[in-house]
């Protein structure tokens, strides 16, 4: 009797201390070595964004000051105006190069690099789930809905369709952007409407070949309901397409927040690692940090992610299984 | 055959009237128009509302929104794209003066894509999963991750610093008339384009090829004893070539719109540029002239491929 109950209870006690979906991913990360490591990466993004004032060291707004070497008791004209800090005995820590104190050094305005580059990284989450999710959504109502009742709706949707898609994405977004304040809300529900388009085309096109196959001709012929064909048969099955997309769309959300906020139209009030990128990028001879560590973020990020998504695609598209 | 292009023409007809009506619509719903976004910088002074009443009225703003978009329409169908408030140009000649310098980084940019993806996308796919193939495909999505503002931003300054290559353009030339000032001008654009753009054509002809290398065709090549590098050549990337081509005259069509930051960030007075001053400053009907004729261009650029895809390609049946 002992003999067999103490296995079942070891393995009991083991179950108790893995982390729920560890074995999932490792499975994952074995099939798929790059796109593990992308995964731990955008987890650990996501961390960091999250817990980005514990990570920052500093406040991203906050401004240096230091002691002013060329400070001058009584500054005549001529001193003034070549030097117009030069009466006041503290000044803007401008510019501080990388180290100790300012791993990423410091700005302009005298910010830490470092903390800011931290906290680039909610904006840039926010806006690519934000924008992804948003497109994937819409997309997957108009695409279904188009694909399954066919008929008028999809003729006209998809015409309009055609017309979005037509018009060139980054122009669409400056205009979506200007219509209101450009604020984050605004920018990634713009964001999110160029995507639709695309989305929509692969949806509607997975929706029309799930409901050629068989097993939707027996469920019809069995007196199955459009509702319970939908929602059993269609969704189902074309899941993991949603999933691709949503995961493929994220890394170009960022690119294009960072472009709009590099043109000057981004959202405002926010640190933005495309703003970064601009502000940085009339001295980058002589402060290269300024534009370095930003554009090296959003590489970063946006490998990761196209990582991830290319990974989740080879393991989910049938199509691609064995390659 | 006929009555497809027949169908796809009328279509196209049909978007580009969406298109207009979406450009007309979507540029007047931004707050402002170029008469108030004139006097905004001058603020200061006081401007009277008369003052910018009399300007609106002088640009046929004042006039009712549907009164302006039957006009619009009117004068579409004559091909009438009307002027621009900023330059009292026409905006067919605002655009014969960009659309060159858009097409000329254009090509600089699909040379530079091309060249360099089609060579790695072959090797990607022959080298499947071995070490060469996870390197460049690593490097084609390093590629397409970092955004072409930074990657352009460092290029200039390892030209400037190294003295890798002598810039020395005077004015902005183009290719016809001082071929080697264009080519220097566009040197630093072009590559930075270029290598963006090399990620999605090349992951597309590495994921065809391996289709292709799996077929029957490509086993019986072999087995006839063909060197591995004829069976690649003239085998498989025959039939593999043909989607990419699709790309190539599609990413042609786009770039003449999409490259607003690169000629932005170089000066290049492109349509993208154009169309970004357009936005800024509200002005209508060169915004709208632009955004259509590149609509057009990328539709009629569409149906062109897929006519010429089934000549291409026998198995293709267009219908």
């Amino acid at each position: 009797m002992a003999d067999i109950a103490t296995p079942i209870l070891g393995q009991e006690e083991r179950r108790g201390f893995s982390i729920p979906g560890l074995n999932m991913f490792m499975t994952f990360a074995r099939k798929k070595p790059l796109g593990g490591v992308a995964a731990v990466l955008v987890i650990l993004l996501i961390l960091t964004a999250v817990f980005a004032p514990f990570v920052a060291r500093y406040d991203p707004d906050f401004i240096f000051k230091r002691e002013n070497p060329n400070y001058e008791r009584n500054p005549s004209f001529a001193q003034l105006a070549a030097d117009p800090d030069i009466g006041s005995p503290i000044t803007v820590d401008s510019f501080e190069t990388p180290g100790w104190q300012h791993w990423f050094g410091t700005d302009k305005v005298g910010h830490d690099i470092y903390a800011r580059v931290i906290h680039g990284s909610r904006l840039s989450l926010i806006v690519g789930l934000g924008a992804s999710a948003i497109a994937v959504s819409a997309g997957l109502i108009i695409g279904v809905a188009s694909g399954f009742y066919r008929g008028a709706f999809d003729i006209i949707s998809q015409r309009l369709i055609d017309a979005l898609q037509a018009f060139p994405g980054l122009v669409l977004l400056l205009l979506l952007v200007q219509v209101a304040e450009p604020s984050v809300r605004n920018t990634v529900l713009a964001m999110g409407v160029i995507g639709v388009p695309t989305v929509t085309r692969i949806i509607r096109s997975s929706t029309l070949v799930v409901q050629s196959t068989d097993y939707v001709e027996a469920a019809r012929s069995i007196g199955a309901t459009n509702t319970r064909i939908l929602w059993r048969h269609i969704i189902p099955n074309i899941f993991s397409v949603v999933l691709i997309a949503f995961s493929i769309g994220i890394g170009a959300y960022i690119i294009f927040e960072a472009t709009i906020s590099f043109l000057g139209v981004g959202p405002r009030g926010v640190v933005s690692w495309g703003k970064m990128v601009q502000e940085g990028r009339g001295s980058l001879d002589l402060h290269p940090w300024l534009t370095v560590f930003a554009g090296l973020a959003i590489a970063i990020v946006v490998i990761s992610f196209n990582f991830l998504g290319d990974a989740v695609r080879d393991v989910l598209d049938p199509r691609l299984r064995g390659t | 055959m006929g009555t497809y292009i027949l169908r796809r023409l009328i279509l196209n007809f049909f978007v580009l009237w969406l298109v207009a009506t979406m450009v007309f619509l979507s540029i007047r719903v931004l707050p402002g128009n170029y008469a108030s976004q004139q006097f905004a910088g001058a603020n200061l002074g006081g401007v009277s509302s008369e003052a910018i009443a009399q300007a609106e009225k002088a640009l046929g703003l004042d006039k009712p929104v549907p009164e302006q978009y039957v006009n619009f329409m009117g004068d579409l169908l004559t091909l009438d794209l009307g002027e621009s408030f900023r330059t009292r140009n026409s905006t067919w000649s605002e655009l014969g003066k960009a659309l060159p310098y858009s097409m000329e980084l254009g090509l600089f940019i699909v040379l530079v894509g091309f060249s360099v993806a089609i060579p790695v996308g072959v090797v990607s796919a022959v080298k499947q999963d071995q070490l060469p193939d996870y390197i460049l495909r690593g490097l084609a999505i390093s590629a397409l991750a970092a955004p072409v503002f930074w990657t352009a931003s460092i290029a200039v300054i390892f030209v400037l610093e190294w003295d890798l290559i002598q810039i020395n353009v005077t004015g902005q030339p183009h290719a016809w008339e001082d071929p080697w000032g264009a080519i220097q001008w566009y040197m630093i654009p072009g590559f930075v384009g270029g290598f963006a753009s090399t990620a999605t054509v090349m992951r597309l002809l590495r994921s065809e090829l391996l289709e292709v290398l799996r077929q029957d065709y490509v086993r019986t090549a072999r087995a006839k004893g063909l060197t591995e590098r004829t069976v690649i050549m003239r085998h498989a990337m025959r039939n593999a070539f043909l989607p990419v081509l699709t790309v190539m005259g599609l990413t042609l069509a786009t770039l003449i719109s999409s490259q607003i930051v690169l000629e932005q960030m170089f000066n290049i007075p492109g349509v993208g540029r154009m169309l970004f001053r357009s936005i800024s400053l509200r002005d209508y009907p060169l915004f709208q002239g632009l955004v259509i004729v590149t609509t057009f261009v990328i539709v009629t650029t569409n149906l062109a491929v897929d006519v010429l895809y089934g000549f291409l390609d026998p198995r293709v049946r267009l219908s």
